[in-house]
């Protein structure tokens, strides 16, 4: 089989991933274009009609605050959810536990329940705990958190256990022989080499919280919306070009973000991504987001 | 070991707790108004038709994926190497920035006077705009946009598995090229194919933000009626109900699903 013929045979199957990348890259590239035509009014123009950054400027005060709700949200988030996964992941792949299995799909639960759905739970629980307690969460952001935490444990629990179970816990066996404190030898044993499972954990658990919608529509506190929830209203009611230079940023800053983390933090997404492992059973996602 | 253990008890316990209280929540709201909610749900015309509107767009935004990502995705792992991890990086990172900015890209291009109206019209192929937003073709494009990445990852790895020694084998044996694809390819990526498919459809299903934007409040799908539900109408009864549902049907799919594949045993009928 020459090379060639073989690189034509395949032709109809890359024309079709050629669509593919084309029609997911479209919508970013159309955004980012058309955020620097120079209109100021409700039209839209892509190709843009020239170069300005009229509306960067005319980006209003409220999106930065979203934005720095959401950030704070998310890190919160990513932080927790990431140190629940961690443990529930040593348990999962170390306990020789009675239904072990039964115990990884009741942490890949939360992946099956649609976002809405967690959404109006949560919603009714923090309804019914003010009226019983008098503790009402929907206050302040905490009620958000939780909700996000929830979401999120899954797709760090999946992170972490694909690394872990790679892990030869002879390691861990020739620390302890050597004395070493169980404490001692998961701090300077167990942790650096899961690490990367950590990091990645961390950076799903900040891209389920960051990316949603849904849960946010519900608990965040009118005065306290997230970006993406405070840009998904605007769309529907108040349509403005300075919109599109947030989605703008928002994009660019996710993609810098992504590489960085890819980088610095050296997991591997493609080879395993967090939110296939989570949901890749047939008793299985929620992202998109 | 221990210490595992005892950690892991914490968040389980903290979990069984946060998940008996909020299906407890629907209970009780459901006791008071139950029946009555569920009964109405379940006879009214219009939320039997929503329940099919999702299901059907659902499994179309599916198959469309499968059709499209899986000869993406063979392509993809057959190419290989560094081209291959490179695609595959920016394939995921468009499923990784928050979809309000998808979306909003894509309400551009499907516009009345968006980028493909105004090459068909210029092109003179129609007359006046194709209506692709605000409507069920609106958000039937919106879902594949939101489950293609995950889905090319998924059927990604699913081809890996394959060894393209048995396609040379076929294509040595005689076998044209789609004979290959339909007799060798595909019936070695059936599991893989499944539970993909199944993957996609449970996220359309429950696909939220999506329905909305591309829906323009028009297209009333599940997840769209239990926000309205509850948000505008503040009828928590029937937005239970109906989040029941969605999750009852979700959760019996998967088990069918979950069955099938067991019994297919990952598909190695040649």
């Amino acid at each position: 089989m020459a090379v060639e013929r073989d690189w034509n045979r395949r032709l109809a199957s890359k024309a079709i991933l050629a669509g593919a990348v084309l029609f997911l890259a479209a919508p970013f590239v159309v955004v980012l274009g058309a955020s620097f035509d120079p209109a100021t009014g409700y039209h839209v123009a892509f190709p843009p009609r020239g170069f300005s950054l009229a509306s960067y400027a005319a980006i209003p005060w409220k999106y930065a605050r979203a934005a720095g709700t959401s950030v704070m949200v998310g890190v919160i988030v990513a932080v927790v959810s990431t140190a629940i996964g961690l443990c529930a992941a040593l348990g999962l792949v170390r306990g020789r536990l009675i239904g072990r299995e039964a115990l990884a799909s009741f942490f890949r639960m939360p992946v099956q329940i649609p976002f809405v759905v967690t959404g109006a739970v949560f919603l009714q629980f923090y309804y019914q705990l003010a009226s019983l307690t008098g503790v009402n969460l929907l206050n302040g952001l905490t009620g958000l958190i939780i909700a996000h935490v929830f979401v999120a444990v899954p797709y760090s629990v999946g992170a972490v256990t694909a690394v872990l179970s790679r892990f030869d816990p002879a390691l861990e066996e020739a620390a302890e022989s050597l004395g070493a404190t169980a404490w001692a030898t998961f701090r300077s044993v167990t942790l650096p080499i899961i690490r990367p499972g950590v990091l990645a954990g961390l950076f799903y658990a900040f891209i389920v919280s960051f990316g949603d919608i849904p849960v946010a529509l519900f608990l965040a506190p009118g005065d306290r919306a997230t970006l993406p929830v405070q840009i998904f209203e605007d769309m529907q009611f108040d349509f403005k070009p300075s919109m599109l230079a947030v989605s703008s940023l928002i994009a660019v800053l996710s993609l810098a973000a992504i590489l960085a983390a890819r980088e610095l933090a050296g997991f591997d997404m493609v080879a395993r991504p967090a939110h296939a492992s989570a949901a890749s059973q047939p008793s299985e996602r929620t992202a998109r987001p | 070991m221990l210490l595992s253990l005892g950690l892991l008890v914490l968040p389980q316990a903290a979990f069984i707790w946060l998940s008996l209280h909020a299906d407890l929540g629907l209970g009780q709201i459901s006791d008071a108004v139950t029946l009555e909610n569920y009964l109405r749900v379940l006879t009214d015309p219009f939320y039997l038709g929503s329940f099919w509107l999702t299901v059907h767009l659902s499994a179309a935004a599916t198959l469309f994926g499968l059709l499209v990502g899986f000869p993406a995705a063979y392509a993809l792992a057959r190419i290989g190497g560094w081209i291959a991890t490179i695609i595959l990086s920016l394939i995921l990172t468009t499923s990784l920035i928050t979809v309000v900015v998808k979306l909003m890209g894509l309400n551009i291009i499907l516009g009345s006077t968006g980028l493909i109206n105004t090459s068909l019209l210029a092109l003179s192929i129609t007359s006046s705009p194709v209506q692709m937003i605000n409507n069920e073709t609106g958000v039937f494009i919106g879902l594949v946009q939101y489950t293609m990445p995950l889905m090319i990852v998924l059927l990604f790895g699913v081809v890996q598995t394959i060894p393209v020694e048995i396609e040379e084998a076929a294509a040595i044996l005689g076998a044209t090229r789609a004979r290959t694809y339909l007799r060798v390819i595909l019936p070695n990526a059936r599991a893989g194919l499944l539970s993909s498919g199944l993957i996609a459809f449970n996220m359309s299903m429950g696909a939220f933000t999506s329905a909305v934007l591309l829906g323009g409040g028009r297209v009333r799908t599940i997840p769209v009626l239990i926000q309205q539900m509850i948000i505008q109408n503040n009828d928590y009864g029937k937005g239970a109900a109906l989040s029941t549902m969605l999750v009852v049907f979700a959760f019996l799919l998967n088990l069918i699903a979950g069955g099938l594949l067991a019994r297919g045993g990952g598909g190695q009928t040649g």
